[in-house]
């Protein structure tokens, strides 16, 4: 029974939204039709905003009536757009954009524009219900902007460890998963047999679910009953000298935490650059190296002017990707050390966000903070692609 | 012996021309290690997996021994009875299968039309459009998640489907618009052009012509927006509170995070969830690899 119900729920859910796309699409028919006869304004005027008043009341549950003048203002807006700038020109591409666009608009752009809102705001535990009854909240400035940098995000990490941290923590990853994939893409790139099986067994990490992955490797790095203690355990029985030189059982999760996400993140990495430098070596025409290899051109030589810079094109995009990735990889971290009595030894920024907003419901801090890492992300970013750009126009 | 050696290292020479040319010998003492590297990584990145097979078959009163065997002694599936008779595992699945075929849908049906535009129009706005699309795979993945906590909250829609398939819907619309326009634009122009001299709409062009032509691309696109959803952890952890809603990744994680308990069904529940993921993965793999890099290639 409960599942015949959870059907319908969803079900019905998307007769409604395609019953809202079909609206849409009728709503921007009529502007783009219609521009240009005499009725288009007062019918625009008349019946829009009263469709959207009756919208609201129904997905809020209770009717404003201050909505009318917003909708009859936003309505005149775009009705005079249409007619003096539009002018019904592009109908079917903007028709056909239209769903998408509005989609992102209200679950990516609005979502993001509310939260600068939020930051310049002051929503915490105690204002929450304030802002659920009312719908407004106390303006503080910019007091959340610097509490972010002067206040600890959680109990006692400050900002500038959390910054140092993620950076140390993306360039170990990212050195990490560039060079393993590079060394297995090299030897995979071989005419050798099995390659596509070992192809297969090498993805695994990446293709299993990451929520598996990491807390599967959480688990074996437990002090008693994780293979690595184990196999460190049996080392130093089999080699007793290693004892002297520290090797042995550690408390990696309590002692060790960041160490221990790192070494899983890396092992969930490396697959995907892998795939994606083979994907570039395969491309690279053996007639380079048959032309080298007459000129007497060693294998490192051949690696480093042939290889290298044929791969550049690839790897780039793919080093981006990967240090912004890294970079907001909250899962690895939150999985690891997420649950009650969680270190934050290991947490790097974004996943200090995530506890800031959700463990210890700071919420207008944490969306100042979520700006702060956003502008970073988004320099850091901008960089890579300008440095990739150089070196597209250099070749 | 020879014949093995012959074998693996995939050289056309007998194994006594082998070992007495030089050239050959270091070919195939240079194959030989390269196998030797893939099979000792090969194992290292398949171990985790190979235990927690071995965890899940473990019998209870053995599951923190400190063996490394893959197949334990005493080796039972009373982990995998007791996840699916004493869990709600199975209502787990369920709700997470349904709002990922509904965020898969929505999104795919969405980025099939606007992928269409992007790939066959010129418009105004057009390069606006595309590097919004872009520009929204840097937004931090934790930062959307609190507004998007509370217009759900405002919309009273907290631990149900629908608050947890409008979080998701368009989070992977970007990329899965990006692959279609990709493999539009593959599409000869001509075939359209043709269906309009007949007498189609450019609408009915796109519905008759392009489509059924797409589906390689669209089963692509669903699937990617499948797995994202499907393995989604952290706004099901803030949006789902009663565990009877949980989607598969809250439950496992509850599971293992009473892990004295429940380490042998956290194992069993782990398996059932990753052989099909595993399996759709390797499956599509190529084709979800070739839409990764598609943009930079051509670029």
């Amino acid at each position: 029974m409960e599942i015949l119900k959870s059907i319908y729920e969803v079900a019905g859910f998307i007769v409604l939204i395609a019953l809202g796309v079909a609206a849409l699409e009728g709503y921007f028919y009529y502007h783009f039709k219609c521009h240009d006869r005499a009725w288009f304004f007062p019918v625009a005027l008349a019946a829009f905003p009263a469709a959207a008043v009756v919208a609201a009341a129904a997905i809020l549950g209770d009717y404003q009536f201050r909505l009318w003048f917003y909708f009859l203002a936003a309505e005149a807006l775009i009705a005079a757009a249409f007619r003096y700038a539009v002018k019904g020109r592009h109908t079917v591409p903007y028709l056909l954009l239209a769903p998408a666009f509005i989609g992102l608009a209200l679950l990516l752009v609005y979502p993001f524009v509310f939260e600068v809102y939020l930051s310049f705001h002051d929503l915490k535990l105690t204002t929450i219900m304030m802002w659920k009854n009312t719908g407004s909240l106390p303006f503080v400035g910019l007091r959340q902007y610097f509490d972010v940098f002067t206040t600890s995000p959680l109990s006692e990490v400050t900002f500038w460890a959390l910054l140092g941290r993620t950076l140390v923590w993306t360039f170990t990853n990212v050195f990490f998963h560039v060079a393993g994939g590079f060394a297995l893409a090299l030897l995979l790139n071989n005419a050798i047999r099995f390659k596509g099986i070992y192809r297969t067994l090498l993805v695994v990490p990446w293709a299993m679910p990451q929520v598996v992955a990491v807390l599967a490797m959480r688990g074996e790095f437990h002090s008693q009953n994780g293979f690595v203690n184990i196999i460190l355990a049996k080392l130093t029985e089999v080699f007793p000298f290693l004892v002297s030189l520290g090797v042995g059982p550690v408390q990696w999760l309590s002692d060790y935490p960041l160490l221990t996400c790192t070494i899983i993140n890396v092992w969930l990495g490396i697959p995907f650059m892998m795939v994606v430098i083979l994907g570039g070596l395969q491309s690279i025409s053996s007639s380079y190296y048959d032309a080298a290899d007459i000129d007497g051109a060693s294998y490192f030589q051949k690696l480093r002017f042939i290889t290298m810079p044929l791969i550049k094109p690839v790897l780039m995009p793919a080093v981006t990707l990967g240090t912004v990735w890294t970079f907001n990889n909250i899962n690895v971290i939150y999985l690891v050390t997420g649950q009650a009595g969680g270190t934050e030894q290991a947490d790097i920024l974004v996943s200090a966000l995530y506890k800031a907003a959700f463990t210890y419901n700071r919420y207008s801090y944490s969306a100042a903070f979520a700006i702060v890492v956003f502008a970073l992300l988004f320099f850091i970013s901008v960089t890579y692609l300008h440095g990739f750009d150089a070196a597209k126009e250099e070749r | 012996m020879l014949r093995i050696k012959k074998y693996f290292s995939g050289l056309r020479a007998s194994g006594a021309e082998v070992l007495r040319d030089p050239i050959q010998r270091r070919k195939f003492l240079k194959y030989l290690l390269i196998h030797l590297v893939m099979l000792a990584v090969s194992l290292v990145f398949i171990y985790p997996l190979l235990r927690i097979f071995s965890i899940s078959l473990r019998p209870g009163d053995k599951l923190f021994s400190t063996d490394l065997s893959l197949i334990p002694d005493n080796a039972t599936f009373v982990a995998y009875a007791s996840l699916l008779k004493d869990t709600m595992f199975l209502r787990w699945l369920w709700n997470s299968l349904l709002i990922t075929l509904a965020t898969s849908f929505i999104g795919v049906s969405l980025a099939s039309t606007a992928a269409y535009a992007f790939s066959r129009f010129r418009f105004p706005g057009k390069k606006a459009g595309l590097i919004l699309l872009l520009s929204s795979q840097m937004i931090p993945a934790g930062m959307l998640i609190l507004p998007l906590f509370l217009m759900i909250m405002k919309l009273k829609l907290m631990n149900t489907y629908l608050g947890m398939i409008i979080a998701y819907s368009v989070s992977s619309l970007p990329f899965s618009i990006w692959i279609l326009k990709g493999y539009y634009d593959t599409i000869p122009r001509s075939l359209e052009e043709a269906a309009l001299v007949d007498g189609t709409s450019q609408v009915g062009a796109f519905w008759r012509i392009i489509l059924p032509l797409s589906t390689p691309a669209l089963s692509i696109a669903f699937l990617f927006n499948f797995t994202t959803a499907w393995n989604e952890y952290l706004v099901a952890r803030v949006v789902l509170f009663s565990s009877k809603q949980y989607t598969w990744t809250l439950g496992l994680f509850e599971l293992q995070g009473q892990y004295i308990t429940q380490w042998g069904m956290f194992a069993a529940g782990s398996m059932l969830v990753t052989i099909p993921v595993l399996a759709v993965f390797l499956y599509s793999s190529k084709w979800l690899i070739s839409g990764l890099t598609l943009g930079s290639v051509k670029g």
